[in-house]
């Protein structure tokens, strides 16, 4: 998540209004206060809306919402006559630039932070890591144009920022920490993707680090942005937002050609919706007027269009909007969520329960009454607990996490005994006897199905014990079943039973092994009982596959 | 007064001798000695006997004291087994020299000269070899002069003994002489005597409720299992079916038919836990993949780019349980639907007291004609009130696969509004690939937090891998519903 840090001075100038105030509302256009404190507030920021990660979005935002200043904010854009070429030898590497040309920027140390702030939340929640988009201020005035994006090769040495000396950008990759961190993005391609100017001088080695030559310092006046990435929109996104927020602040922007294009235009996009869509949707009667007032507090531009349509121009930092109940939603936050009134509509439907839940339900029944009490243990565990200790082979549907976190969970349990025999050890200083059980979910070769489990502990548990449990379990399920000798390794030979059913075993019951029980740390006998809920007459045909 | 009939035969006992020592009415009544005095001190408290406890000490030999008990302390031994002197190299032969040379020097009965030792003639015995003689003849002596040195030498050990005499008081006495039944109590009733209505005339044994009886503990669900039938309960009250499924689900499923995107940080591996298994898609994916790459038929723009269905193939650990709600509705896409499920979701977090790779989420859908926000706030409300939480408030919020989105926070003494869950309605761009129509409302609820909250833990970890003891203890009714 975006946290983003603003300072109340500055928020203040460009909101045009009080912290209190601030702080107070901003909650209501979908945000979290994180932190207030003594000269700014840190508050988290939705991943939808990158274009509220600088104190000036959030200004910008806030003026709508509060009344201070509604409708489109508007840019003009004029040409730098700056051109930036891109190398085709760039297709399979990193094709898409985006550019633009800031001027009349100024920067204390407190703006360089927040642009850097800014770029660092937008390479996370836009850029992907910057694998998507990686963004490179410059100083425009040390460098001069035209600039060329090309596919270098990797021999290639400039002097990257943070360093003093040339590396080459096969020793950024080893040597600099930001080559470190985001070699992998590169590494594979033939040749690196560099930013260069007029000169054959270096700006960027995009998406890994900027030249110390362009270095943005409290003196730069005039900015040059690169956007460099792998998807147009995403880039475009990137500049927009930059741009944008630099414009609040007082900067102008100048478009760059770009391959004959000329950009940014900073210009929103068009889009005509329902007002009846949006009233249906929202459950509040409106009409096209006070829709368009209402979006125009959201900072678009809003005309009716007629009475059942409004015309709506989305601002071009408002990446969020993909679909008309994207804008739906803004009027419902113009309107204000703490102003719905709640409703419950007037269908009637009829409640039905799960009928593995009803099985569950009647084994909860029936093993309370036994006196035992209920675990609900976890689902992952690993093949130690759930075979080594069981002295039992793993079953081949067996699931294994592909990264796991721990030692203790890299499988998906296939069985629920071993995670009672665990509860057992835990609560070994317990007084005795212990009789627990648990009903619920397992997974083989990808099928989720529901076992139930049984454990009793206690200097004469036996193998009488785990019949007479297993006998009433199977009788209260309506399970008709037969029993014969059980050749399970967690059990006593001679002291096991399977439970069968139309010729499938689906249970197991009797006295655990006593080298099982040492595995478990366990001192006094335990009789146990296990079954496959999918014997049980009712239980659902269809499987829980993904 | 109602005496037990231990105390009433301790009277009968003690009446002839008016005083006596526990031990003697033991012998006399049969009984063990401890036992009398439990029966004596009851009939004290009830001001009938007088129980007065002596402590006596007495010195008993130890191991090594009876060795010597039949010959006497070793340097007595030792001084009596030479005439006036001896070379020190021959006495020190003696078996008992090592400690009886060193005593027969502190004591003063011999000189040591030129190796050669010598009896002074002062060989009288000591207050402790006086005590010691006692002791032979006795077995045991009481404290005296002499004892405390036997004792350092570790030659008797210190008893205690306790003695109580048992005597009558004149309440007592007078009790006794009315004359007491000394019929056996009856305990527990017999059919016969049930049948026969013999126990009109039986002395029943009388119990005293103000000892507590032998703790039972019953056999009972978990106490998060209730919290979760609670929850079940209300929304069946509310009208809504029961969804169970598979906790191994298709990205497919879990994230592509929610509209999130391929390159949705949720999506790698760092946080959701992928299994090597694929999965093939279902029939009809390629609108799911429409929607993703242009929004398909709807005012959606889509994410854009290229849409992988290997990618959507890979199965993970289901990180929510809407991915059973996506599949509910894609079975019924009629109106009108009103489904819950509750079901573990895994994220792949580090285990702490608040964090777990895996807990309970609690998710409801309603999809009906002409439902809408003020519905979905509606639901809430009531689910929320019914759960206990009077106190409900709502902001916007933001999830990937909801437009609007809501956030709904409840009160809670001491906490102030605590953030419970998430809530919004299906995009489009979620529901019409699988032809659903009409808007779904939909929100879901970590309800481990709400057990957390409602048994008052510190760490989550105890509802999964419990204390067999604080399940037995948390009661099974809390009070609140």
């Amino acid at each position: 998540m975006a946290i983003i840090t603003l300072p109340y001075r500055y928020l203040e100038r460009l909101a045009g209004t009080d912290r209190q105030t601030i702080i107070d509302r901003v909650p209501m256009i979908g945000a979290d206060i994180e932190r207030i404190e003594e000269d700014h507030v840190d508050v988290e920021f939705f991943p939808n809306r990158p274009d509220l990660y600088s104190p000036e979005g959030v200004a910008r935002a806030m003026r709508g919402f509060l009344g201070i200043e509604e409708g489109l904010p508007v840019y003009t854009v004029s040409p730098s006559g700056i051109t930036f070429s891109v190398d085709p030898g760039l297709a399979g590497i990193r094709p898409v630039l985006g550019s633009a040309v800031i001027r009349n920027v100024s920067l204390d140390e407190e703006a360089i932070e927040s642009l850097m702030g800014l770029q660092e939340a937008l390479h996370w929640a836009v850029g992907r890591g910057r694998g998507k988009v990686a963004i490179g201020v410059h100083d425009l005035d040390a460098v001069t144009p035209p600039f060329r994006y090309i596919a270098s090769p990797r021999d290639r040495s400039f002097v990257p920022l943070d360093f003093e000396r040339e590396m080459t950008m096969e020793e950024i990759l080893t040597d600099h920490p930001k080559g470190r961190d985001y070699a992998h993005l590169v590494e594979n391609f033939e040749n690196f993707p560099l930013i260069v100017d007029a000169d054959d001088r270096v700006l960027s080695f995009p998406p890994i680090i900027n030249g110390e030559l362009t270095r943005v310092t409290t003196a730069t006046k005039n900015i040059l942005l690169d956007c460099t990435g792998t998807d147009r929109k995403a880039v475009m996104t990137a500049v927009n937002i930059i741009c944008t927020a630099l414009a609040e602040a007082g900067a102008t922007i100048e478009t760059v050609t770009v391959e004959d294009e000329e950009m940014p235009t900073l210009a929103p996009a068009e889009r005509v919706v329902s007002v009846a869509e949006c009233s249906r949707l929202l459950g509040i009667p409106l009409t096209a007027e006070e829709m368009s007032r209402l979006l125009r507090r959201m900072r678009f531009g809003a005309e009716p269009d007629g009475d059942s349509r409004v015309r709506i121009l989305v601002p071009c930092y408002r990446s969020d909007i993909l679909h008309d109940w994207d804008i739906f939603e803004d009027v419902a936050i113009a309107y204000g969520i703490e102003n719905f009134d709640a409703a419950l509509p007037a269908t009637t439907t009829v409640a039905q329960e799960h009928p593995i839940s009803a099985i569950a339900r009647a084994v909860r029944s029936v093993m309370t009454g036994l006196g035992y009490l209920e675990a609900i243990p976890f689902t992952l565990t690993n093949e130690r607990v759930l075979y080594a200790n069981m002295q039992r082979e793993p079953a081949p549907g067996t699931l294994r996490l592909l990264h796991p976190i721990s030692e203790e969970q890299t499988v998906v349990r296939t069985d629920l005994l071993p995670l009672l025999m665990e509860m057992l050890l835990a609560n070994k200083h317990r007084e005795l006897p212990q009789r627990l059980f648990t009903v619920g979910d397992v997974v083989e070769d990808c099928v989720t199905y529901q076992k139930a489990a049984a454990v009793s502990i206690h200097p004469a548990a036996d193998f009488s014990e785990a019949y007479a449990a297993a006998d009433v379990l199977c009788r209260e399920l309506s399970l008709p079943y037969t029993v014969v000798e059980s050749a399970d390794p967690a059990f006593l030979d001679g002291r096991r039973g399977d439970i069968v059913v139309d010729g499938k075993i689906v249970g197991v019951f009797g006295e655990i092994h006593p080298a099982v029980l040492r595995a478990f740390d366990l001192e006094h006998p335990v009789a146990a009982l296990a079954l496959d809920l999918r014997a049980v007459p009712g239980y659902p045909a269809e499987p829980g596959t993904p | 007064m109602e005496l037990t009939l231990n105390e009433k035969r301790l009277l009968v006992t003690l009446g002839p001798m008016g005083s006596a020592d526990a031990a003697v009415l033991a012998e006399k009544m049969d009984a063990r000695r401890e036992a009398v005095v439990q029966y004596a001190i009851l009939a004290a408290d009830r001001g009938l006997v007088d129980v007065e406890k002596h402590v006596a000490r007495r010195y008993v030999p130890t191991e090594e004291g009876r060795a010597y008990m039949e010959k006497g302390l070793p340097e007595r031994q030792v001084l009596e087994s030479f005439e006036e002197s001896i070379p020190m190299r021959d006495l020190q032969s003696h078996p008992l020299a090592k400690i009886a040379i060193g005593w027969m020097r502190k004591k003063g009965w011999i000189a040591l000269r030129d190796g050669v030792v010598t009896k002074t003639g002062a060989t009288a015995p000591g207050p402790d070899e006086t005590a010691f003689a006692r002791l032979a003849e006795r077995g045991e002596i009481a404290d005296g002069e002499g004892v405390a040195d036997l004792v350092k030498r570790g030659l008797v050990a210190e008893e205690e003994t306790v003695a109580y005499t048992v005597s009558l008081t004149p309440r007592g006495r007078e009790l006794l002489s009315l004359g007491l039944d000394l019929r056996e109590e009856v305990g527990t009733l017999t059919r016969e005597q049930i049948l026969s209505g013999e126990w009109r005339s039986l002395p029943l044994r009388r119990y005293d409720v103000t000892k507590l009886p032998k703790r039972a503990y019953p056999g009972k669900l978990h106490p998060y299992q209730r919290i979760i039938d609670e929850m079940r309960r209300i929304l069946f009250d509310m009208g809504f079916e029961e969804m169970s499924g598979g906790i191994v689900q298709s990205s497919f499923w879990n994230f592509d038919a929610l509209f999130q995107p391929q390159d949705h940080p949720a999506r790698e591996m760092q946080d959701t836990f992928f299994l090597g298994e694929r999965w093939p898609l279902p029939a009809g994916y390629e609108r799911v993949r429409d929607m993703h790459e242009h929004g398909g038929g709807t005012s959606s723009t889509g994410w854009g780019g290229t849409w992988s269905a290997e990618k959507a193939m890979q199965c993970v650990l289901r990180t929510h349980t809407t991915s059973l709600s996506i599949q509910h509705l894609a079975a019924h896409p009629k109106p009108p639907v009103r489904a819950f499920c509750v079901g573990r979701v895994y994220r792949r977090e580090a285990i702490d007291p608040t964090h777990l790779a895996e807990f309970e989420q609690l998710e409801g859908i309603v999809m009906d004609e002409d439902v809408n926000l003020r519905h979905l706030l509606g639901f809430l409300k009531e689910f929320y009130a019914k759960m206990g939480f009077e106190k409900v408030r709502f902001r916007p919020g933001y999830f990937p696969y909801t437009e609007p989105s809501v956030e709904p926070e409840v009160y809670v003494d001491g906490l102030g509004w605590v953030e419970l869950g998430g809530s919004g309605i299906f995009r489009q761009e979620v529901t019409e690939p699988f032809g659903i129509e009409h808007p779904v409302l939909a929100w879901g609820l970590g309800i481990s937090r709400v057990a957390m909250l409602r048994l008052g833990l510190r760490d989550l970890r105890q509802l999964y891998r419990s204390d067999v003891d604080w399940v037995r203890e948390t009661p099974t009714y809390g009070g609140r519903r």
